[in-house]
């Protein structure tokens, strides 16, 4: 079933390289909380039921909920709905999507440990670059953000490798989150000029 | 158990200053925490190589960095309260909270003694950077934050990612207590890969603070808006905190087969700095900016130092005490040149020394001092590192440090002649603030410091960086 869920997990990922709209973006990251919330439920057997309860906290209410209508917010500010005209053509995100998955397998298949889960170390290294890829092709704000969201989960799929016994780390994580997440998002991100939607004021 | 009264009284202190929302009440506190802040140096310093709370050691390293931060707190605070005192009483309040704040994180990230807990500390920076940043509320401000708090975030993702590799190579029952000493013990079984990769995933993320190529551009932009007590201590003792933090992973695996590796990545990544750092004084327009660059300039050449090691070690650790105490005062006078002269923009600037001749002191003495030009602490430094990559064979890497730094200097120095002699590019005349005859003293000292550090260095300076190399190789 976690198979199953990482899968899907990767497949949400992909789809970010194919997709224009911003409201798809969104719903994309919705998705992925909900599917990580799933992970973690199969995966963290053997953790306490106050671990599980922040975990679980973690991704249905802050990632699924919370952070989908926060961006929302900050697209509705910015009257951009697609990001096409600020970005690389979809096409050559999604070649270089699927050269970074290639990677990721080759890397983690390299790094075959008995401490760690390798399926979840390619999920969590095709995230971390598809994440990369996103702010360094797109100039929308929004973008970033989704980019910086999708190294979120990356991170938190890299907690879930090791397991039921890195409780604190994986609090750390989810504290990272927590006051990252809700600072630039809820407090900087919808406070920017909203008809720019790019930065351009400090330039040298 | 002093340590645990320290953060108690920080975190107190920090809320009564905005509760309170008094100017007089925000003095007295802020300058009672600047004087606890300097008595913790102290108590460390009495009990180097201690441990206390489990997550914090007294060590060599640590305790160095610790005590140049003192050394330069009370000046911060005192242009501080300068700086603030132009703002109502919320953003005076605020301003001054989130400093107690910083520097109580940056305390805390340096005497860390584990991966997890500095990474915790190095995290809450950004928080109260991002407060200290905002301060001035206007369009360019929420830009710089926006930047700082997004690009650091990602950072700090990464090298998340790097301690989580560290976890994989301790192993998983009790990672939470991932300290370095108890990972030194079993660093040497590790496969180099994971090593290799947890290194570089330290190494970019935490660069994000040490202002190192390729995360530089988040100081960069943060200098431009930040009032100049803050950029005195991002570009200053908050970069030392990212250094501390790739330096102990790299002391941690230096005694592994993956230590050239490391020492290449670390030349690499010194010399491109170097790059960029050069490329973009030469057409700086904005005097922060150009301090922000220049402090690229001083990490990367640590970067190579490191890297190349012998004498750069040594070096290194010198090059990053002066360079706090120089590039503070550098910052400091920012604030009152722009009293002054109301810009940071060069084609703006001129005529300092008739406008204001203590001032134009300052920044002729800070740029003989960062220059690394005798007598500045800096030259012996710099020289050593040469020295260093002499010895080691480095040779293109000198003559590509040698050719990049005669760049910075050809650029620094006629941007500040042109601030000090020339007139204004645009003939604007400003009228000068009045300034105090007070606050360019603490300037002098500072810089008097680095000077007299060029002749003599104090025996217990040369003992606490001796003791914090002495487990490098070679």
């Amino acid at each position: 079933m976690v198979d199953l869920l990482i899968v899907l997990f990767v497949i949400t990922v992909i789809y970010f390289a194919s997709a224009e709209r911003l409201s798809t973006y969104i719903s994309l990251i919705a998705l992925q909380g909900l599917l990580l919330f799933g992970i973690a439920l199969f995966e963290l057997k053997e953790i306490s039921p106050g671990n599980l309860i922040f975990v679980a906290a973690e991704t249905l209410i802050f990632k699924t909920i919370l952070m989908p209508i926060l961006l929302s917010r900050i697209v509705r500010n910015s009257g951009v709905t697609k990001v096409h005209r600020r970005a690389m053509p979809a096409f050559y995100i999604l070649i270089l999507s699927i050269f970074g998955l290639l990677i990721s397998v080759i890397l983690a298949n390299a790094l075959v440990n008995s401490k760690i889960d390798t399926f979840f170390m390619m999920a969590a290294l095709f995230a971390l670059f598809a994440g990369l890829l996103l702010i360094v092709t797109h100039r929308l704000i929004v973008s970033h953000l989704i980019g910086f969201m999708i190294i979120e989960n990356a991170v938190f799929i890299f907690s879930l490798a090791v397991g039921n016994e890195m409780p604190m780390l994986i609090n750390i994580g989810i504290l990272l989150d927590i006051f990252v997440g809700v600072l630039i998002l809820g407090f900087f991100g919808l406070r920017l000029k909203a008809h720019a939607n790019e930065l351009t004021l400090l330039r040298d | 158990m002093g340590l645990i009264w320290f953060f108690v009284a920080s975190a107190v202190m920090s809320i009564l200053v905005v509760l309170l929302r008094n100017r007089i009440a925000t003095l007295i506190i802020t300058s009672a925490f600047a004087l606890m802040q300097a008595g913790l140096s102290v108590y460390c310093w009495l009990n180097l190589g201690k441990t206390e709370l489990g997550w914090f050691t007294f060590d060599s390293p640590g305790v160095l960095l610790l005590s140049a931060l003192s050394v330069i707190i009370i000046p911060t605070v005192y242009h501080g309260f300068i700086y603030a005192s132009s703002g109502d009483e919320k953003k005076f309040s605020i301003y001054h909270s989130a400093m107690i704040a910083l520097i109580t994180f940056m305390s805390g990230a340096y005497i860390a003694n584990g991966m997890t807990v500095l990474w915790i500390f190095v995290e809450a920076t950004t928080l109260a950077v991002a407060a200290l940043i905002y301060h001035d509320r206007t369009e360019a401000a929420l830009e710089a934050t926006w930047k700082y708090v997004f690009i650091c975030s990602t950072g700090i993702a990464l090298a998340y990612l790097g301690v989580l590799f560290l976890g994989f190579i301790y192993g998983r029952a009790d990672a939470a207590s991932l300290t370095f000493e108890e990972l030194a013990g079993i660093i040497s079984r590790a496969n180099p890969m994971y090593l290799k990769i947890a290194f570089l995933f330290v190494l970019v993320g935490f660069s994000t603070k040490m202002g190192l190529f390729p995360m530089h551009t988040v100081t960069i932009d943060a200098h431009s808006v930040a009032p100049p007590p803050v950029s005195a201590l991002i570009s200053t003792t908050l970069m030392n905190v990212g250094f501390l933090a790739i330096f102990r992973v790299y002391t941690l695996f230096s005694s592994t087969e993956i230590f050239n590796f490391m020492n290449n990545v670390l030349i690499l990544a010194g010399l491109l700095s170097l790059l960029i750092a050069a490329g973009y004084m030469l057409k700086a327009k904005h005097l922060k900016r150009m301090l922000a660059y220049s402090s690229l300039e001083n990490m990367g050449l640590v970067a190579i130092a490191i890297g190349t090691g012998g004498a750069g070690y040594y070096a290194a650790l010198l090059l990053i005490v002066l360079h706090t105490f120089t590039k503070s005062s550098l910052f400091y006078q920012m604030g009152q040149l722009s009293r002054v002269l109301h810009t940071f923009r060069l084609d703006e600037s001129g005529n300092y020394m008739k406008l204001y001749p203590a001032g134009s002191l300052v920044l002729l003495l800070g740029l003989v001092c960062i220059l690394a030009i005798p007598p500045s602490g800096l030259f012996i430094a710099e020289l050593m590192i040469f020295m260093g990559m002499v010895v080691d064979g480095q040779w293109i890497v000198l003559i590509l440090s040698v050719i990049l730094l005669c760049f910075v200097i050809y650029a620094m120095a006629t941007r500040f002649m042109h601030i000090n002699f020339s007139e204004p590019r645009n003939n604007a005349a400003p009228v000068p603030e009045k300034i105090s005859l007070w606050e360019p003293v603490s300037q002098f000292v500072l810089l008097g410091i680095v000077v007299i550090l060029c002749f003599w260095q104090p025996q217990a300076l040369k003992d606490i960086i001796n003791q914090t190399i002495a487990v490098l190789p070679g």
